[in-house]
């Protein structure tokens, strides 16, 4: 995106285009003929497809038997997305405020602890809360799984958000302050406005983490009622019996597309994350 | 003043709550966890003592005599055989004469036992002396005793006289729950698999920090930072999809990619190989996918952090360089390398940590195959706590080699929080009133 940081001309921009086309060319592949096997046919042993057909979709309209209805299985990874951010986005939201503005104790304990948390490998929690929640008996339930996968997030939610409100400008609070209200006023009207990107580069983030989530879900919720679509697919691809590649993609799509048009709509968010936001 | 002292407490409060509940509190359980030998077998909940067939195998190297003598029934006159000896309907002076003289006398073999009825008073034929003795068979071996207590006092009651010593003995390897032992971490320390293991894991984290999360990011970030904007941004774009692509959707395409019915076995074909199943067929092409597939995800974070810090640097010095005539590799030796120290840095760090601790893609690409050639350190602690083929769970084992992970991750992050300077990231609020 950088304008051209040199204008001299004794370099070509096609051979490094050509070079860099090349290494890209199996992402290239592997996602155009994602999104083009769900809609064709194509012989055994052939490259390109020879009509086209609807037949891969039928997920949506039937339910296999032994699986998990689809839109079921939809419903539950959307509510399972959506409380994880929501839960994440609201308490990192105050977390990272405190720990920007306001004097508590063991302020700067907290922070480290939260940098050395981020560094904890999620085996870790898996195995533990696996042998928890079978000891109390609470195993296979969502509500289980959005607390751990919050609480894995949150992390990483209050550095960013902290990292966020250290720029807004501590004159709008002292106004706030001046003028009589509260501190919890001048958070939740005047400051909370200004780290409106933070807030969604998080949100988009979260949401996407949770969206594409696996091995959470698949060792703590793995029964029908509360399946995931990660978990449904991973279901799909374990079945050596009954597998139909091109129904496997289909529903590949029919997870993929969300996320797709999720980050075309608010990439330029997510890059506050990607692109160093996380420094802290 | 005091109420922002409050309110912070209260603000920090659900976050506090939420990491030391579902964060803290699993990562100290993990660490209980590891010192037990909990495992399906053993249950999760508290065991039951059992003199079972394996227990007297363990039984037999300490205390032979007494394990072979628990193998054998013994014959005890007691209340409950007294009174099905009635219920049997045979001569009534055989149970009266038994109860008044031989209550409580126990007889180690049938043959001690079948001569003594036959001596009684009232002389049962040989086929009642069977039936009678047949009523006073007590054995230890498989029964269920809830308590130590239970499990002594049907010792006691059956005449072995056992020393409090070997009571406990007999206790520890008939109790079927887990016990605390530091075994899972001398196994660790001795077993060759997880030497095996352990080098996989240094492989894998090498191979990609180097290659991908680091070299490549740094290639992608160079030349896009010199192409015209419109390409930049697609193939930054393209280098992103996989990041952004949920786990199970882009590892499923790469095995459509290397499958024996994909999409290379195809192209293969074409030039007369026959389909093989590339991801799967030897360790090398293992590695190599595997190797391919989390570099591919780990680029796109190296090549925006690089990205972003080479947009810092300040154009006047490329311009400067040029008007002395340097080439574009000049450029990049002199001026963009120098400047990307810390970022490099600060992705080897960060990157290390995520490599350590990732087994997703993995699991779901190789699972760890062929044989055991690309099953790293996270990855061997899910197989064995979680789901192994052999199908007993090695709770105990895995969280033990899970806290390994735990303990590193945290050497090397305090160590990360020094190289990058905390103190300037955690300097004062800037109201404290």
């Amino acid at each position: 995106m950088a304008e051209r940081s040199q204008p001299s001309a004794n370099y070509r921009n096609w051979p490094v285009i050509t070079a860099l086309t090349i290494v890209s060319l199996p992402l290239l592949l592997m996602y155009l003929y994602l999104f083009l096997d769900t809609v064709t046919v194509k012989q055994a042993d052939a490259l390109l497809p020879s009509g086209l057909t609807i037949n891969h979709w039928r997920f949506l309209w039937q339910t296999t038997e032994g699986k998990a209805n689809i839109w079921q299985v939809t419903v539950n990874t959307l509510l399972f997305a959506a409380c994880t951010t929501s839960l994440v986005l609201i308490v990192s939201s105050m977390a990272g405020y405190v720990l920007s503005r306001l004097n508590v104790p063991a302020r700067g304990f907290f922070l480290a602890g939260v940098m050395v948390l981020h560094a904890f490998p999620s085996v870790t929690l898996i195995i533990a809360i696996f042998i928890v929640l079978q000891m109390i008996g609470l195993y296979n339930s969502l509500l289980g799984v959005i607390l751990v996968k919050a609480a894995i997030d949150l992390p990483l939610g209050i550095w960013l958000m902290k990292g966020f409100y250290d720029t807004v400008p501590w004159e709008i609070e002292m106004a706030g302050v001046v003028d009589g209200a509260s501190r919890f006023r001048v958070w939740r009207s005047l400051v909370l406005p200004q780290v409106k990107p933070g807030i969604m580069a998080l949100g988009l983030f979260s949401f996407l983490s949770g969206w594409g989530e696996f091995i959470l879900p698949q060792v703590l919720a793995p029964g029908n009622q509360v399946q995931v679509l990660s978990v449904y697919l991973a279901g799909f691809l374990a079945d050596d019996n009954n597998y139909d590649f091109n129904m496997f993609k289909a529903v590949g799509v029919f997870y993929l597309v969300p996320v797709l048009i999720a980050y075309a709509l608010f990439n330029k968010y997510l890059m506050n994350i990607y692109g160093g936001g996380s420094k802290g | 003043m005091k109420s922002s002292r409050t309110l912070g407490l209260v603000m920090i409060a659900p976050a506090a709550i939420m990491i030391v509940l579902f964060f803290l509190m699993p990562v100290v359980l993990t660490a209980v966890f590891s010192m037990t030998n909990m495992t399906t077998a053993t249950g999760i909940s508290g065991g039951v003592y059992q003199i079972a067939p394996n227990s007297l195998i363990a039984l037999k190297s300490a205390m032979p005599d007494i394990a072979a003598e628990m193998a054998e029934p013994r014959y005890t006159i007691d209340d409950a055989g007294l009174k099905a000896v009635e219920g049997l309907g045979l001569a009534p002076g055989i149970a009266a004469e038994l109860r008044a003289k031989h209550t409580g006398e126990v007889f180690p073999t049938r043959r001690d036992v079948e001569r003594m009825i036959k001596d009684l008073a009232e002389r049962p034929s040989t086929r009642e002396v069977k039936q009678i003795s047949e009523q006073f068979n007590r054995s230890v071996l498989n029964t269920r005793f809830d308590s130590k207590e239970q499990l002594f006092s049907a010792l006691d009651s059956l005449g072995f006289k056992l020393t409090p010593e070997q009571k406990e003995t007999v206790a520890r390897v008939t109790y079927t729950g887990w016990t605390w032992t530091t075994d899972n971490f001398s196994r660790m320390a001795t077993s060759p698999d997880m030497a095996r293991v352990l080098f996989n894991t240094v492989l894998y984290v090498a191979l990609v920090l180097m290659l991908f999360n680091v070299g490549y990011a740094l290639l992608l970030a160079i030349l896009t930072h010199y192409m015209p904007p419109t390409p930049a941004s697609i193939f930054r774009g393209i280098w992103l999809l996989p990041r952004i692509t949920p786990v199970v959707i882009y590892v499923m395409l790469w095995k459509w990619l290397a499958w024996d019915s994909g999409f290379i076995s195809i192209l293969m074909g074409k030039f007369g190989y026959p389909p093989k199943n590339y991801l799967l067929d030897n360790a090398y092409n293992a590695w190599l996918f595997v190797v391919l597939i989390n570099g591919f995800i780990g680029a796109s974070m190296g090549m925006l952090v690089f990205s972003s810090a080479m947009k810092a640097i300040p154009k006047s010095q490329f311009y400067a360089s040029e008007v002395d005539g340097a080439s574009r590799w000049q450029q990049i030796r002199y001026i963009i390398l120098p400047q990307m120290r810390w970022p490099i840095l600060f992705v080897t760090c960060y990157q290390t940590l995520s490599l350590l601790a990732s087994f997703n893609e993995i699991l779901l690409a190789t699972n760890g195959g062929p044989g055991n050639a690309t099953e790293v350190w996270a990855l061997s602690a899910y197989h064995t706590a979680l789901r192994n083929y052999a199908g007993n769970l090695e709770y105990g084992l895995g969280a033990a080699m899970a806290l390994v992970l735990v303990v590193i991750g945290v050497m090397l992050s305090l160590l990360y929080l020094r190289v990058f300077s905390y103190g300037t990231l955690v300097a004062k609020p800037l109201i404290e009133d």
